[in-house]
């Protein structure tokens, strides 16, 4: 019996999983657009992880091991709640809020706006993909389908993204004509 | 794949998330040179990507109720933290029967006196004998200055990891010490971590034993975090 070698490695399961803390937040808030609700799913993540860590075998497995539990969690959420949809209208309306004006914050707003308006299976993809650059293989394996379906669904996704955004691109055209009449 | 053929959608996303193989990708790039629209396509959805990317680069800290926390937890996982300090509380009586927490344990939500108290939480995460010396020096340095100058405290010593043999019965290489220190400040908590009790209990199958006094919670970072939202002084040793 060595408590004190077992404590050490606890403790070093337990910092490597916190340093994952922020981001998983930020899949879950994109998932989400709900700062208390991503809190919690990241917490709950966390607790999970740190229950199950004694099962991972492979360190480098970490990430997606951690994302598809938190893939888990939020679909335990919205089983529970059956209000996908409500928390998505809440965010439109809540994000659009006047004080945020800058220009960049205004795109900020339109993409996750946009992000919001997909289906749930597309956006779960497109975030893993776009926000934390996981591989095609490693979503189908945090989501639990096939590896076709994850590129349909970003397929899907992206061609949406690029027409809710539609309107982003003249105002940058517009801009560029502009300075060029000035040269 | 011919000239004539078009590139399937999800193979142009497979080029952007390079995602194909050297094959594939060769062919790629050897129809970019001469398909205008099959350029625009790759730019637009390269655009896409690198817009989701900017819009969560920055994403707003969890926030409790309307007030945004810059750093803190929000008021729901408090309150869960708060169930889980009784349940663990709880959970941790029936561990070890000779634990009885003090009365100034339950402390943790004492409301705000009108003389606001100095607090100060010490995190212990790390075990070895001379380390936990070192940190039960400074919780006495700390207690014996607020004595002297006459000022109101609580203080918390939160364990976990290794850092909680300071407080295991039969393993703790100063047990007397800190049941002396426990007599001598009523403001001095001892905290252990569930987690990591229930973590020595299943894959050592050891029964972990308490000393006298230590009040026990779910998790030592949630307290933490917990305590830290309540404007508690953070001091790792």
């Amino acid at each position: 019996m060595d408590v004190f070698n077992f404590l050490g490695r606890t403790r070093e399961a337990r910092l490597k999983l916190e340093q994952h803390r922020q981001r998983l937040y930020r899949i879950a808030y994109a998932w989400t657009h709900n700062a208390a609700l991503a809190d919690d799913l990241v917490q709950e993540t966390l607790a999970k992880a740190l229950k199950k860590s004694g099962q991972l075998r492979d360190p480098n497995a970490g990430d997606a091991w951690l994302y598809s539990i938190l893939a888990n969690c939020y679909h335990d959420h919205f089983r529970r709640l059956r209000s996908a949809e409500e928390i998505d209208e809440n965010t439109l309306t809540h994000e659009s809020t006047p004080e945020k004006e800058s220009s960049e914050q205004e795109i900020v707003l339109k993409v996750r706006a946009a992000i919001a308006r997909l289906a749930e299976g597309q956006r779960q993809v497109v975030t893993l993909v776009d926000i934390q650059g996981l591989s095609y293989l490693e979503v189908a394996q945090i989501l639990n389908v096939p590896i076709g379906t994850v590129m349909s669904r970003l397929c899907r996704a992206r061609y949406a993204l690029k027409d809710l955004l539609g309107e982003l691109a003249p105002k940058l055209a517009a801009e560029e004509t502009k300075i060029r009449r000035i040269k | 794949m011919n000239k004539e053929q078009k590139f399937s959608e999800e193979f142009i996303n497979a080029f952007v998330d390079d995602e194909l193989t050297p094959d594939e990708k060769a062919q790629a790039y050897a129809r970019l040179g001469d398909d205008e629209t099959l350029n625009r396509q790759v730019c637009e959805l390269r655009k896409v990507r690198d817009l989701v990317g900017l819009a969560y680069r920055n994403v707003p800290a969890p926030a409790c109720g309307t007030s945004a926390v810059a750093t803190g937890r929000k008021c729901s996982t408090a309150i869960a933290a708060g169930l889980a300090l009784v349940v663990g509380g709880l959970g941790g009586w029936f561990l070890n029967p000779a634990s009885r927490a003090p009365d100034n344990a339950a402390i943790a939500q004492a409301s705000p006196a009108a003389e606001d108290p100095a607090k100060v939480l010490f995190h212990v995460s790390e075990g070895s004998p001379e380390h936990l010396k070192t940190v039960l020096d400074e919780v006495e340095n700390l207690m014996k200055f607020y004595r002297q100058t006459n000022q109101k405290a609580r203080v918390e010593v939160i364990t976990n990891g290794g850092g909680l043999s300071l407080l295991m019965a039969g393993i703790s290489p100063y047990a007397d010490r800190i049941q002396r220190m426990q007599k001598e400040y009523h403001n001095l908590t001892f905290v252990a971590c569930q987690n990591t009790i229930e973590r020595i209990q299943q894959e050592l199958g050891l029964q972990a034993k308490l000393l006298p006094g230590v009040v026990i919670i779910d998790s030592g970072v949630a307290q933490i975090m917990r305590r830290q939202n309540q404007g508690w002084a953070y001091i790792q040793v």
